[in-house]
C-alpha cells in the first residue's frame, strides 16, 4: 500500500527544522564561498567584480603576494602536523595503556586528570599557557632558574615556539585520544591474551600481534581526527607566538583571516579557504583509503 | 616482582598527572596573587599574600574595565539556547531519517548529511560571516547560536540509536493509536535520554567554548562571550596583570568542567561509539 500523501507530508515535517539549518547554515555558505571566491570581494565595498579564477590562479603564481601568504601559512601548518600528529597518537596510545595497567579503582580518577584539560576553550587554554611560558614571570622558566639555569624563550626563538606549540597541543587534547583507545583497548577480548599466554608470548609479543591489529580501525579514526584537528590549528599560534618569531609559526587559517579581516579582501581569502579545506577532505580520504585497503590485504 | 612492576607503573602516572594539573594549579594559585607577586617570577606556589581582589573586581568590573558577568551570563545563555535547539531538531531529524521510510528524498538526505560531517569548519567561516552581515545579524544573539545549529553529528549520533531500536515497541505504540508526533515524543525520545545528555554536554561544550567564531561574530564589549573576551584580554594589555586574567580564566572555566566531570560516564561510551561506526 502506497503510503498517503498526508503521512508523507507529516514525515517530512520531521526532517523540516533541521534541513533547514542545514541549508541555511552549511550548504549555503559553501556555495556562497565559492561565488565569493570568484570575485574581487572588499570586505567593505559594495562593488564586487567577478574575476573567475583569478584568486586561485594568483595563489598559485609564484611572487604573488597571496601566493607566499598561502604556501607559507601552508608550511608552518604543515610542519605542525607533522611534529603533533604522531606525537598525538603515540602519546595517547601511551597514556591508554598505562592507565590501563593501574588498579582498576584508580583507572577512573586518572582517566579524568588526563582528559580534563580537553574541555577547556582554546582561548582558556592559551591564557593559562602563555603565564607558564612567560619568560620573565612564567612558571618554566621560574623552575629553571631555580636549578640555576638560564631560561627559555620559549614563545619568541625557535625551536622553542614550535615545542611550546606542541607541548600545549599535546596537554590540551591527547585525554581525548586516550579515552577512544582506552575503550579500544577494552574491547579485545581477553581470550587471545591467554591463548597468545598459553603459546608462551612476551608482553611485546602480545602488544605487537594482538592490540595493535585489534585496535587498527580505532588508530584510523585517532589519525584522521588528529590529522584534522591539527590542520586547523589557529587558537595557539594566534595567542601564544603570534605567529613569531618573524612568520614562523604563522599557520595557514591565520593568513587566511588577516586576509580577510585585516587586508579585508574576502575573495582570495575565501580562495585560501575553499583550498585549504579541499586539502583537509582529501587527506583524509586518502587516510582513510590507505588504511582501509592495507587492512584487507591482511586479512 | 609483581607489585614492584605495579608501584612503579602507579609511580609513573602519578608523576604524569601532576605535569597535567601543574598549569591548573598555577591557575589557581596565580589568581589569588596581587600583580607584583604575579609578576614577580619564581615557582611560589602558595601565595605569600593571599587576596581575592582580583575576583572582587573582575567581577564588578572595576580596574579591568570589562564587563565579565555579561559575558558569562552571554556565553551561558547562547550555550543553552543552542543546546536546546540542537536536541530539538537533530532528534526530530534523526527519528524521521530512522523510522519513517515514507519520508521523501529520506536516502538522498541521509547521504548528504552524512558527507557533510567531512566539511571542514574553514569553508564555511568567510561566507558564513558575510552571510550574517548581510542579514544584520552580526553582534546579535542568534549570530551566536545558530551556526552550531547546522551539524549533522547530532543527528547522525540519534539516527544510529533510533535505528536500531527494537520495531516491537514501536509497533505496540501504533496499534494503541499513537500517531508519529507521540511515538516520537513518548516512545522514541524517552528511550534516547543517555544520548541526549552526550549530545547535550558536547553541543553545550561546543557553543561555550568556540572562541573564533564570537571574537569575529561579536563587535561590542557586551555582547562578547566569555572565551572571545578572555582572547581579546590576553591579546591586550592584560597580560601585566596575571593574577586577574587568571581569576576571569578560572571562573570561565568552572561552568564547563563541572559539565564534562559531571557528564563523563554518560558520554565516554559515545565517543567510541561514534569512533568504530
Amino acid at each position: 500500500m502506497r503510503p498517503s500523501l498526508l503521512s508523507r507530508f507529516t514525515s517530512f515535517l520531521f526532517i523540516t527544522p533541521y534541513l533547514a539549518a542545514f541549508c541555511l547554515f552549511l550548504l549555503f555558505p559553501i556555495l556562497y564561498g565559492i561565488f565569493i571566491s570568484l570575485h574581487n570581494f572588499e570586505l567593505l565595498s559594495t562593488e564586487h567584480d567577478f574575476v573567475g579564477l583569478r584568486n586561485y590562479i594568483d595563489i598559485f603564481t609564484p611572487g604573488t603576494y597571496t601566493n607566499s601568504l598561502f604556501f607559507r601559512g601552508l608550511w608552518a601548518t604543515i610542519q605542525f602536523v607533522l611534529f603533533s600528529v604522531p606525537l598525538l597518537i603515540v602519546t595517547g596510545l601511551g597514556l591508554a595503556l598505562l592507565v590501563n595497567a593501574l588498579p582498576r579503582k584508580l583507572r577512573s580518577l586518572f582517566r579524568t586528570v588526563f582528559f580534563v584539560p580537553y574541555a577547556l576553550s582554546a582561548s582558556v587554554m592559551a591564557v593559562i599557557w602563555l603565564m607558564m611560558f612567560d619568560t620573565n614571570a612564567g612558571f618554566l622558566n621560574g623552575l629553571l632558574a631555580k636549578l640555576s639555569l638560564t631560561g627559555v624563550p620559549w614563545l619568541t626563538d625557535v625551536p622553542w615556539a614550535w615545542v611550546s606549540l606542541i607541548v600545549t597541543t599535546l596537554w590540551w587534547t591527547i585525554g581525548f585520544n586516550m579515552i577512544i583507545f582506552v575503550n579500544a583497548l577494552n574491547e579485545v577480548p581477553d581470550d587471545y591474551y591467554e591463548a597468545a599466554s598459553i603459546d608462551g608470548a612476551g608482553a611485546w609479543h602480545k602488544f605487537a600481534h594482538i592490540t595493535l591489529p585489534s585496535i587498527r580501525p580505532v588508530m584510523l579514526f585517532v589519525m584522521i581526527t588528529s590529522t584534522i584537528a591539527s590542520f586547523n590549528i589557529y587558537a595557539q599560534p594566534f595567542l601564544l607566538t603570534r605567529g613569531g618569531p618573524g612568520d614562523t609559526t604563522k599557520v595557514l587559517l591565520m593568513n587566511v583571516l588577516d586576509q580577510a579581516f585585516i587586508r579585508k579582501e574576502l575573495g582570495s581569502a575565501s580562495a585560501m579557504a575553499i583550498l585549504m579545506a579541499l586539502l583537509i577532505i582529501i587527506i583524509s580520504i586518502v587516510q582513510f583509503k590507505l588504511t582501509t585497503g592495507r587492512k584487507e590485504n591482511a586479512s | 616482582m609483581k607489585t614492584t612492576k605495579s608501584w612503579l607503573l602507579l609511580l609513573l602516572a602519578a608523576a604524569i598527572a601532576v605535569l597535567f594539573l601543574l598549569p591548573l594549579v598555577w591557575m589557581v594559585s596565580t589568581s589569588f596573587k596581587n600583580d607584583f607577586e604575579a609578576l614577580a617570577g619564581g615557582i611560589q606556589l602558595f601565595p605569600k599574600k593571599p587576596t581575592v581582589e582580583n575576583y572582587v573586581m573582575g567581577l564588578q568590573g572595576e580596574l579591568m574595565n570589562v564587563p565579565i558577568t555579561k559575558w558569562i551570563a552571554n556565553s551561558l545563555s547562547v550555550g543553552a539556547a543552542g543546546t536546546v535547539i540542537v536536541l530539538l531538531i537533530d532528534s526530530m531529524a534523526a527519528y524521521g531519517l530512522a523510522r519513517l521510510p515514507d519520508m521523501p528524498l529520506r536516502r538522498t538526505m541521509l547521504s548528504l548529511f552524512i558527507a557533510s560531517l567531512m566539511i571542514p569548519g574553514v569553508l564555511t567561516f568567510l561566507p558564513m560571516y558575510m552571510e550574517f552581515n548581510a542579514l544584520g545579524l552580526i553582534n546579535t544573539y542568534p549570530a551566536l547560536i545558530l551556526p552550531a545549529t547546522a551539524g549533522a553529528f547530532g543527528v547522525f549520533l540519534l539516527y544510529q540509536f533510533f535505528a536500531s531500536f527494537p520495531k516491537e515497541i514501536e509497533e505496540a505504540a501504533r496499534i494503541d493509536g499513537a500517531n508519529k508526533w507521540q511515538i516520537y515524543a513518548r516512545v522514541l525520545l524517552p528511550s534516547a535520554v543517555s544520548i541526549l545528555v552526550t549530545l547535550g554536554i558536547f553541543t553545550f561544550m561546543g557553543i561555550y567554548n568556540d572562541f573564533v567564531w564570537p571574537l569575529y561574530a561579536t563587535t561590542s564589549p557586551e555582547m562578547r562571550t566569555i572565551t572571545a573576551g578572555i582572547a581579546i584580554m590576553a591579546t591586550g594589555s592584560y597580560t601585566q596583570s596575571y593574577g586577574k586574567l587568571m581569576a576571569m580564566t578560572l571562573i570561565a572555566t568552572l561552568p564547563v568542567v563541572l559539565v564534562f566531570i559531571g557528564g563523563q560516564r554518560y558520554f565516554v561510551k559515545a565517543i567510541t561509539q561514534s569512533a568504530v561506526k
